[in-house]
């Protein structure tokens, strides 16, 4: 007997097979997509909240750069901690340090560390003000009415 | 004609396929002909079947690759926000702009149930909220824009209210974190992303290409450096009141421009409550007379030109009649000076004289070799042209020698003391960070010996005691400059004001070292600067601008990598003058 031509309880053993392999597909591909749909929610959400943290380091970084800027940190550093920038004499090597400590701590209240006494402005005072500059040289031209091939 | 042609007709389908279909159809009169029905029947049963199975395979094939495949990223409503400008980072990776989520605000009066209950709601809320646009959107039928750049604070603030018709779009918004700070050379954008002014336009085109690819353009300064610059121009500013200021430094090597301040300054995030006064970068958009700065050029040119060594000597005991004109020296030293007295005296008598022995064509040569008479060369847009002498004659060769006739950027005048500081090559300026020991070159100006006599030359005007720069002496640092004092035209008095300057100082540091040593250009300028009692009421370039320039190396210097080295008695290189030129110069 052909397997085209066999029935089982009347029904062609082909068009059951046919109706039951149909069945299988329906639920395979119903189920493939209720759980891939759950699935695809999931991603979807971790994804808004990816995009939502990077958002929000995106802003965090922006307020990190707002609050370094360097005119406002020169500012706080001045106000509230007495800081200023570093001067040469209270510069020193690692090299140096050894001497230093072997000098004792400064009577003075300005240190003159080794880096200052090194360099040629170790003379200078701290505190006062180095002696005035020469006036620098302006152009002055007697007389001179503007020369006319000179564009302006 | 055949039945197949009578039934499908001149269809244009193929042939191939026509004769497919008759073939069956002949298959089933052929299975009746035969006497087997069944077999028709039941071909036809599997034939639809099998047509049937093939399309739901398709289907299934379909859904699951679209159930497991597709791009969930595609959905949702943070999908379609990529930044349309890139991030702008200075050269550390400090960021200076960025494109940054906002919400803007939409109200629709269908959905609103209390409006009164609204509008009060919302004007709490947003104090920046006009209430004649909330008033239209109220009375208006349809959704419509009300309010952009809400932050996501903002937005949440309105959100809590929970009123009906109120709703919120997202939109990217250019944010300049550091606001005022290095907002020259920043610039800014519009609404619509296109750079208006700084880098912001200049490297428009890479910006929004690089916010494809999610990568920061990295800028050529550095913010420690600005920073600096900024405090202390400010700090200048602020005791002589002029009315503007530029602060610039540069690598002399490569030319990338590490700190540009332009003062008065505005904020990128409102560019339209500065007026275009405090917009003006006057580093690159406006010209100046830089007077005595100049004579760093002209001393340079008489050098590589051979006409004068640093021994050379120019009388400048009187003052020196040319044409219709007298030049007189600020402070006279009414003696005969050497060419690097000249320099240190400032001596307009000595470099008109020097000036004049190089002759104006061969001037003009140097001056355009140096970059003098065309815009500086930088990627700014706002790079201004300069204002030249129409003819390089002997008046105009006076005058340009000691930086008067002559209106340049600062920009400009970086570019060209670069060229006499790097070993002598004309090399563009840049705001773009070049990689780690990049390699600029240029077309050449001068020789390296005239760069090391230079470097020499303006060491010893900060480090003498006759020096018209050494208040910007800087312990350890071997710092070298000019000063620069142009006193501006005055069209009342058709004559040049000695009240009104342009006072400067250009310095270069360290000066020792090889020529192709790590070498740093600072320029402070300060446009007419009122003196004070601190500076004895002088406001000229030595008084105002060195103290500044010397404060800003020396905070710099630590960031720039130059540490303090030990100053030693620094000789000028001197070639032996030849006989023509022991005549010349004199």
């Amino acid at each position: 007997m052909s397997v085209f031509t066999r029935r089982v309880r009347g029904f062609r053993l082909l068009d059951l097979v046919g109706v039951g392999l149909l069945v299988a597909v329906i639920l395979g591909v119903y189920l493939a997509k209720t759980m891939a749909g759950r699935e695809r929610a999931e991603i979807a959400t971790i994804e808004r909240q990816i995009k939502a943290e990077k958002a929000r380091i995106r802003l965090l970084q922006a307020e990190v750069a707002h609050l370094e800027q360097p005119g406002r940190l020169e500012r706080l550093s001045v106000t509230y901690l007495k800081m200023e920038p570093v001067t040469a004499h209270r510069e020193a090597t690692p090299d140096q340090i050894i001497d230093l400590a072997r000098a004792g701590p400064p009577k003075k209240a300005k240190a003159v560390s080794a880096v200052a006494a090194m360099v040629d402005g170790a003379n200078v005072i701290p505190g006062v003000p180095p002696p005035p500059p020469p006036e620098a040289n302006p152009v002055r031209v007697a007389q001179a009415p503007r020369p006319p091939e000179v564009p302006r | 004609m055949s039945f197949s042609q009578q039934a499908f007709g001149r269809t244009g389908l193929p042939r191939w396929l026509i004769e497919r279909v008759w073939g069956l159809e002949h298959a089933f009169e052929r299975a009746r002909a035969s006497g087997k029905a069944e077999d028709d029947t039941r071909l036809r049963i599997f034939f639809v079947l099998a047509l049937f199975t093939l399309g739901f395979i398709t289907l299934a094939i379909g859904a699951t690759r679209a159930a497991l495949f597709s791009d969930v990223r595609s959905g949702g409503s943070l999908a379609a926000l990529g930044a349309s400008r890139a991030d702008l980072v200075d050269r550390n990776g400090m960021l200076l702009a960025a494109d940054l989520l906002h919400y803007g605000l939409y109200i629709d009066p269908r959905e609103i149930w209390e409006t009164e209950e609204t509008r009060r709601s919302l004007l709490r809320t947003l104090p920046n909220l006009e209430p004649e646009r909330l008033e239209r959107a109220l009375r208006g039928n349809r959704r419509i824009f009300v309010l952009g750049a809400l932050t996501p604070q903002e937005r949440n603030r309105v959100h809590e209210l929970g009123l009906p018709g109120v709703s919120f779009e997202p939109e990217q918004r250019r944010v300049y974190p550091l606001g005022t700070s290095a907002a020259h050379i920043v610039g800014f954008s519009d609404a619509g992303g296109e750079g208006i002014s700084g880098a912001e336009a200049a490297f428009n085109d890479d910006i929004r290409a690089a916010a494809r690819n999610g990568a920061p353009v990295p800028l050529s300064i550095d913010l420690r450096v600005q920073g600096a610059l900024e405090d202390e121009l400010y700090k200048a500013v602020a005791e002589f009141t002029p009315k503007g200021a530029v602060g610039l430094v540069t690598d002399v090597h490569t030319g990338e421009i590490l700190g540009m301040a332009s003062w008065p300054a505005f904020d990128p995030n409102k560019p339209g409550k500065a007026g275009v006064y405090a917009q003006t970068n006057r580093a690159a958009a406006t010209v100046y007379e830089m007077g005595s700065t100049f004579k760093a050029f002209t001393v340079a040119i008489g050098l590589d030109s051979g006409v004068a060594t640093p021994e050379s000597t120019f009388d400048a005991r009187n003052p020196y009649k040319l044409g219709y004109r007298t030049i007189h020296d600020y402070h006279a030293a009414r003696k005969v000076l050497t060419l690097v007295e000249v320099f240190q005296h400032s001596s307009n008598i000595g470099t008109a004289k020097l000036a004049e022995s190089v002759g104006p064509q061969q001037m003009g040569r140097y001056f355009a070799g140096l970059g003098l008479t065309t815009p500086a060369k930088v990627e700014l847009v706002e790079s201004a042209r300069p204002l030249t002498p129409k003819v390089w004659n002997d008046d105009a060769v006076a005058s340009t020698s000691f930086g008067h006739g002559i209106n340049v950027t600062p920009l400009a005048l970086a570019r060209a003391y670069g060229t006499i500081l790097n070993g002598g090559k004309l090399i563009p300026l840049t705001i773009r960070k070049l990689e780690p020991g990049a390699k600029v070159d240029g077309p050449r100006v001068m020789s390296e010996r005239t760069s090391l006599q230079m470097l020499s030359i303006m060491r010893a005007n900060v480090s003498g005691e006759s020096g018209s720069g050494r208040s910007a002496n800087m312990p350890g640092l071997s710092v070298g400059g000019k000063t620069g004092t142009g006193e501006k035209y005055d069209p009342a008095i058709r004559g040049y004001s000695r009240s009104r300057q342009v006072s400067s100082f250009a310095a270069v540091f360290p000066t020792t070292g090889p020529v192709d040593a790590k070498r740093y250009f600072v320029l402070i300028l300060l446009d007419e600067p009122h003196g004070t009692a601190r500076s004895a009421g002088y406001s000229t370039g030595g008084w105002v601008a060195a103290p500044a320039a010397g404060r800003v190396i020396e905070r710099i210097a630590p960031f720039l990598g130059v540490t303090r080295r030990a100053d030693v008695g620094q000789a000028i290189p001197v070639e032996p003058p030849s006989v023509e030129q022991m005549g010349e110069g004199q």
